[in-house]
């Protein structure tokens, strides 16, 4: 498989203090990739700059996807969900790419919308208010946004806190449906129960660095944190 | 009854352009306060309104009371204040709401100085409160024509601005500069308010755009409800406020706005949603058994 996002010699810095230095590697198209380490390791750092948000202080990023389909699963916290907005208009405001600010929806749309919150099980919720969902409802709503913008290269800052399990249950399948349908997912997690059951490959950031491992060649402390194992040095096992 | 009701409103040429001019202006600078309220900048547009008196002073002192030449100068003090306060929260990363009430400030100061320069105190009334008389053919087709571009553009950006509010950071994954957006907002707020000084005066033509949007929100949790809602308030209050301001001799704006101001305070104590009665209301209902309904 094609790579659809190369990080080369990558170094971003927040201001005036370098977070990444040097950091490469390639991910595949249906693959999912977990990021690890602990906070402050430069997880968000690095995300922002996979979406452009942030320029490279050195290295390159180069992404064969264009910008319409990246999606960015923000961390909850970061939004406004007092918002007067139903479930299925946020759904349906992910049809961005093809209409933009001004096209209306059609019934293909609407039609494609119903599908999406169907699959997520938020078809009863369809007209509730943001504001009223619970954290596992709010989740599914933002990923369901993404599904309806056809993503191909998706990334989620920590989806599964504050979310019930059942949901983390369906989060996860539906996670592992979309990169068999060739999406790139990179995703940030702290449990490395749910690590394992989905990544199939980590990028742990520690202090500056990344180093790539296979879930199953990571060994963990007990407190929770990766500790070194037989990292492969450069990125992909292709 | 229907008489004191829709007489003055066809009989006199005046009172029919004034009544065009606030219908105009109630169907775009209510929901341009819903959006106001919902990204957390209500008082911006109060303090816009400050800024724009200088423009408005300027454009006296250059060519009289000439509203054409008063609205163009309040238009780009307006502006540049939105312009300058942008600017300067940028470069030096302070928030930009300090940064907006530091220059309104300066703004309004610098107004009323150049407006005492020249000008008896009745001229001074009319800027600031406005007057029914003022709106003549001229200043008709302004307000109609700032009402309109101010409705083609929000339709054209309407759903970026609701994205934007839920979550900025889609838009800008989109490659959609929020900064742009938001510029253009606060250019078709201080449109609005230019236009809207003739009948309003400057210091209360942001109340048409808040108060119907405040009150609003006490019956409607939708944005579309929102919407609708403090239009048809904002179109109740100008049409009633015109008319009292008539049979009772007293200036158009404070009129309006205070009725606008009524239907705020009435919707806060009885609305549907979050008012005093609905708080009452819904503190009592705990006690009841669960299964009361059987």
């Amino acid at each position: 498989m094609a790579a659809i996002l190369t990080l080369e010699s990558l170094s971003l810095a927040q201001g005036n203090r370098l977070v990444l230095e040097d950091l490469s590697g390639e991910f595949e198209a249906g693959s999912i990739t977990a990021l690890v380490g602990p906070n402050g390791a430069g997880k968000s750092t690095l995300v922002q700059g996979i979406m452009g948000v942030l320029r490279p202080l050195r290295g390159r990023v180069l992404c064969q996807v264009p910008h319409a389909r990246r999606a960015w699963l923000p961390q909850q916290l970061a939004l406004d969900l007092s918002f007067p907005m139903s479930v299925e208009e946020l759904v349906m405001s992910g049809c961005w790419p093809t209409h933009g600010s001004f096209r209306r929806y059609g019934p293909a749309e609407y039609r494609r919308g119903q599908a999406v919150m169907q699959r997520l099980g938020l078809q009863a919720l369809e007209h509730r208010p943001l504001g009223e969902l619970s954290g596992g409802q709010r989740q599914r709503a933002l990923l369901g946004r993404t599904l309806m913008q056809e993503a191909r290269l998706l990334l989620l800052d920590e989806p599964f806190a504050n979310v019930d399990a059942a949901t983390v249950e369906l989060l996860i399948q539906t996670l592992r449906d979309m990169a068999a349908e060739g999406v790139s997912v990179i995703i940030v997690l702290h449990d490395h129960d749910q690590l394992r059951r989905l990544a199939d490959r980590v990028l742990h950031l520690d202090r500056g660095h990344g180093h790539w491992y296979t879930p199953q060649s990571m060994t963990w402390a007990p407190s929770g944190q990766p500790m070194t194992a037989t990292a492969t040095t450069q990125g992909p096992t292709s | 009854m229907i008489d004191w009701l829709i007489s003055p409103l066809l009989d006199f040429g005046f009172m029919r352009r004034a009544l065009v001019a606030g219908l105009a202006l109630s169907l775009v600078a209510p929901p341009l306060g819903v959006f106001l309220t919902l990204r957390g900048m209500s008082l911006v547009g109060d303090a816009m309104a400050h800024a724009v008196l200088p423009g408005v002073a300027v454009g006296f002192l250059l060519a009289g009371f000439s509203l054409p030449a008063m609205s163009l100068g309040g238009l780009a003090a307006g502006l540049l204040v939105a312009g300058l306060a942008g600017s300067v929260s940028r470069l030096t990363g302070h928030r930009e709401d300090s940064a907006i009430a530091s220059f309104y400030l300066i703004s309004l100061a610098a107004g009323v100085m150049l407006i005492s320069l020249r000008g008896s105190s009745v001229d001074l009334t009319h800027v600031l409160f406005g007057s029914i008389l003022a709106v003549d053919t001229t200043a008709l087709w302004l307000i109609v024509g700032v009402s309109s571009v101010t409705l083609v553009v929000l339709a054209a950006i309407f759903r970026i601005l609701v994205v934007e509010c839920l979550d900025p950071l889609f838009l800008r994954g989109q490659g959609i500069r929020g900064g742009a957006v938001h510029g253009l907002f606060l250019g078709l707020m201080v449109l609005n308010l230019t236009a809207g000084f003739q009948t309003l005066g400057t210091l209360m033509a942001v109340g048409l755009m808040m108060l119907p949007a405040t009150a609003a929100r006490f019956w409607s949790t939708r944005l579309e409800g929102l919407m609708g809602l403090a239009i048809a308030i904002g179109m109740l209050s100008s049409v009633g406020g015109l008319l009292l301001s008539y049979h009772a001799g007293l200036p158009s704006g404070p009129c309006i706005i205070l009725l606008a101001g009524a239907i705020y305070l009435l919707s806060a104590l009885f609305g549907r949603y979050h008012s005093v009665f609905a708080r009452w209301r819904r503190r009592v209902q705990p006690i009841l058994p669960p299964d009361a309904h059987g």
